[in-house]
């Protein structure tokens, strides 16, 4: 399996947006990705989904200091023809 | 006869944050293609349609868990465009609990036949469907906690991917490649307790048709 790797950011001002950036089969790349996703937006969103549900919080709130977010959870067998370029070291995001 | 032949999967369990979700997914060339996509979410919004490179999918069915303030949907489009192209998700509201996405295409497939769907039932929850020479057979399972297993048929473990979208999903278990024979088979699957779901779906194989470059073909004179 591979994963692809997807950019969150905010989309207007109530909206996230997804952008697929690259893909990868590095484990470590895969797990520093996710360690920081669920120390910032993962975190943000389990602590807020009733108040974002309601309106009572924005998701702008958390890009206020932070453009964007990477997760790499979504598999597929083959990513050849999806137009986005293999990421092999973090750095390279 | 010919089994379905599985192309490419996508899974993932994102929080989608918008009235919709969208992702690239590559569907192959091919004859008798077959596109299908599973999803599961928290029944706090509903799915109001998916579409892939802009063509309507039809919705097998879309069922609310109420007890596990779920729902489950099963979308499929028969002869989807192929290439790499945006399969989009759409919702009555916005989304902020995880989703449970699986997608997977074939060749070879003559489409969506019998399917059966049984809410929440202590595990082990075994259910059977009727299916047609060389079809395969999908299934998913949704719990309040871990799901064990998917045996498709009964006694066969099958793999699966497992999601979190405030329940416990697995998805994507699908029956060997080679294709079942024409019958009834048990579906089983379980959760290490209390109780899981269980929904089936076959995915049809091809008819065989008789050539005519041999001796297939006889007339009777009378």
């Amino acid at each position: 399996m591979i994963t692809i790797i997807s950019k969150i950011e905010l989309e207007g001002t109530d909206n996230l947006k997804y952008t697929d950036v690259g893909y990868t089969s590095e484990e470590s790349v895969i797990n520093q990705i996710n360690e920081d996703y669920d120390a910032t937006l993962g975190k943000f969103l389990g602590e807020n989904r009733t108040k974002l549900e309601i309106g009572q919080v924005s998701i702008s709130t958390f890009f206020t200091d932070i453009a964007y977010v990477n997760e790499a959870r979504a598999t597929v067998e083959d990513a050849s023809d999806l137009g986005i370029a293999e990421i092999t070291n973090i750095n390279e995001l | 006869m010919s089994a379905p032949v599985s192309v490419n999967t996508f899974n993932a369990n994102p929080t989608p944050g918008n009235n919709f979700y969208q992702f690239s997914y590559n569907v192959a060339s091919g004859s008798d293609r077959l596109l299908v996509i599973q999803l599961t979410m928290a029944n706090t919004v509903g799915y109001s349609g998916c579409t892939y490179n802009g063509v309507a999918m039809t919705q097998l069915h879309s069922t609310n868990r109420g007890g596990l303030s779920q729902r489950m949907a099963f979308f499929y489009l028969v002869d989807p465009p192929t290439g790499n192209n945006t399969l989009r998700i759409n919702f009555s509201g916005n989304q902020w609990n995880p989703i449970s996405i699986h997608a997977r295409n074939f060749t070879g497939s003559g489409g969506i036949g019998n399917e059966g769907r049984t809410g929440g039932q202590t595990t082990p929850n075994t259910q059977s469907l009727t299916v047609s020479q060389d079809s395969r057979i999908m299934a998913t399972a949704c719990s309040v906690n871990a799901i064990s297993t998917i045996q498709i048929p009964q006694g066969t473990n099958r793999t699966f991917t497992t999601h979190n979208t405030n329940r416990q999903v697995g998805t994507g278990a699908i029956s060997a490649s080679s294709g079942l024979s024409a019958g009834t088979y048990n579906i089983r699957t379980t959760s290490t307790s209390g109780s899981v779901t269980n929904d089936r779906v076959e995915i049809l194989g091809l008819s065989s048709s008789p050539t005519t470059d041999d001796a297939d073909f006889f007339m009777i004179l009378e």
